[in-house]
């Protein structure tokens, strides 16, 4: 297992800083305690996968990094904090909205609006006030080209998003999170309603982008997870039982219940 | 050892993959035996047979590769699964290579046979035990995920290597002294040079069975902390 200061160096050579501190950790919904004494240190830059059996609450750690499940009636951290360089994200001073700026979230299945795709892309910036057109024009055209969207729908930028298959849905659905820079780019299975070359499509986007994003990836396939992070945490029964360099987990795991898990002997 | 997959199939095709390779070992090291007891025992017909059945183990060898392949394809093994697929094609080639080997002593045992009675063939007895003894616990080793064993290989290779190099140097005087019997000595020679080759190649499946049971890969690890 590893921790900030014991990680080997990862797969892909990056800042080695923590862009999410998880400590000792713990979440309920209600009386029931989902999540017990995680502790994680997420590197900035690099891709880290969530594995698990469902249920196991990968994805409710997830939603706590930008707490979406502040939503949830009776959801709460009941012991230990989730901090962005440093800063406490459940402290009372926070600005929820400013916090979802910084750690966007894509989904499961694609929610593109029914707007155009440029309002789409430009959504997230004008509801932060921004008015200046060129500027929006500017960052609607560098997301959608970060997305690898852009040659495919430069032509019919004011047709509704709609219009575009599964695959390129789910792509806008990342220009528009990455159109208000945020540092943390959060995805819940964000390729399991894809087709093959659709899943290969966002899966390089996540690849060429994590120079510049910190990517937490909540996944169900194990070929995903091998592919594309550089480090990878298995979740079980609300605890962290590994987490380590994604090479050494599916080659050589330290648990026996990581290797049950991930060479499909689980149960 | 690791429960069944929730997916039958799979066990069942990591399990035709291991019993292809073992069938392949029992057969590899039949060959041997009966490549070294035909030069012991003079006994061309042996020869013979050793030297057809060796395209039996190649067959082997190219259904482990195609079993590999396919357990690879069609179930994405990783962990102790993916180094199971990765050792066992590794060391069924080091198998193939032991049959050739015991093809090349039925070869040299036929040509020492037809000549006249060659008392130093005796010689060979020793090597091959120890050169078998290897290739057996090797086996085991990759068998039993019995890395304790597979490490001491190395070692007890050495041995081989210090026998191997005392026979060399004592039939090379012989070859000086002795008279109409140069070829027959010539022959021995190479014997003995594959037996000793037997015993690296042994230890290359020890080092196999040692990254299957701890994933650590143990090659060249003297020349690396020099």
């Amino acid at each position: 297992m590893i921790a900030a200061s014991t990680a080997s160096a990862p797969r892909h050579s990056a800042s080695s800083r923590a862009a999410v501190s998880v400590e000792n950790l713990d979440f309920c919904y209600g009386t029931s305690k989902v999540l017990k004494k995680i502790n994680l240190e997420i590197p900035a830059n690099q891709v880290t996968a969530l594995i698990g059996p469902s249920g196991c609450g990968k994805s409710t750690l997830l939603r706590c990094i930008n707490r979406m499940n502040d939503e949830i009636p009776g959801a709460h951290v009941s012991a230990g904090r989730i901090s962005l360089n440093g800063e406490d994200i459940n402290g009372p001073e926070v600005d929820v909205v400013k916090l979802r700026s910084e750690v966007g979230m894509v989904f499961q299945k694609s929610n593109v609006f029914p707007r155009s795709i440029f309002e789409n892309v430009a959504y997230g910036m004008q509801v932060r006030g921004e008015k200046n057109k060129a500027v929006i024009e500017q960052r609607v055209e560098e997301a959608l080209r970060q997305a690898a969207l852009w040659d495919e729908v430069k032509d019919r930028l004011h047709e509704s998003g709609f219009g575009l298959s599964g695959g390129q849905q789910q792509r806008l659905c990342i220009a528009r999170t990455i159109a208000v820079k945020p540092n943390i780019v959060l995805m819940d299975e964000p390729c399991s309603a894809l087709d093959p070359i659709a899943t290969l499509k966002v899966e390089e986007l996540i690849w060429e982008l994590r120079s510049q994003y910190t990517f937490i990836i909540v996944t169900h396939s194990m070929q995903q997870a091998s592919r594309i992070s550089d480090l990878t945490a298995f979740f079980y029964l609300g605890e962290v039982i590994e987490f380590d360099q994604t090479g050494k987990m599916f080659t050589n795991p330290s648990e026996k219940r990581t290797e049950e898990y991930i060479s499909g002997r689980f149960g | 050892m690791n429960g069944p997959h929730i997916f039958r199939d799979f066990d069942i095709a990591i399990r035709n993959l291991k019993d292809e390779v073992l069938l392949m070992a029992s057969l590899t090291r039949q060959n041997l035996e009966r490549a070294t007891r035909s030069l012991l025992e003079r006994d061309i017909e042996l020869s013979r047979v050793v030297i057809g059945d060796d395209s039996e183990v190649d067959d082997l060898k190219i259904r482990v590769d195609q079993s590999g392949m396919e357990i690879l394809v069609r179930h994405h093994p990783v962990a102790s699964d993916l180094r199971l697929v990765i050792s066992s094609m590794k060391i069924s080639t080091c198998l193939e290579r032991i049959s050739d080997h015991a093809v090349n002593i039925a070869k040299r045992s036929k040509k020492i046979c037809k000549g006249p009675e060659l008392t130093d063939v005796a010689l060979v007895e020793p090597l091959y035990v120890m050169a078998d003894n290897l290739l057996r616990d090797a086996m085991i080793a990759f068998t039993d995920h019995n890395v304790e064993l597979a490490e001491g290989l190395k070692a007890r290779d050495k041995e081989l290597d210090r026998l191997h190099k005392s026979l060399i140097a004592s039939l090379s005087d012989r070859l000086e002294s002795s008279s109409g019997m140069a070829e027959s000595l010539l022959h021995l020679i190479f014997v003995i040079r594959s037996l000793e080759r037997v015993g690296d190649l042994a230890v290359n499946i020890g080092e196999d069975a040692v990254f299957l049971g701890s994933a650590q890969d143990i090659r060249h690890l003297s020349k690396k902390s020099q």
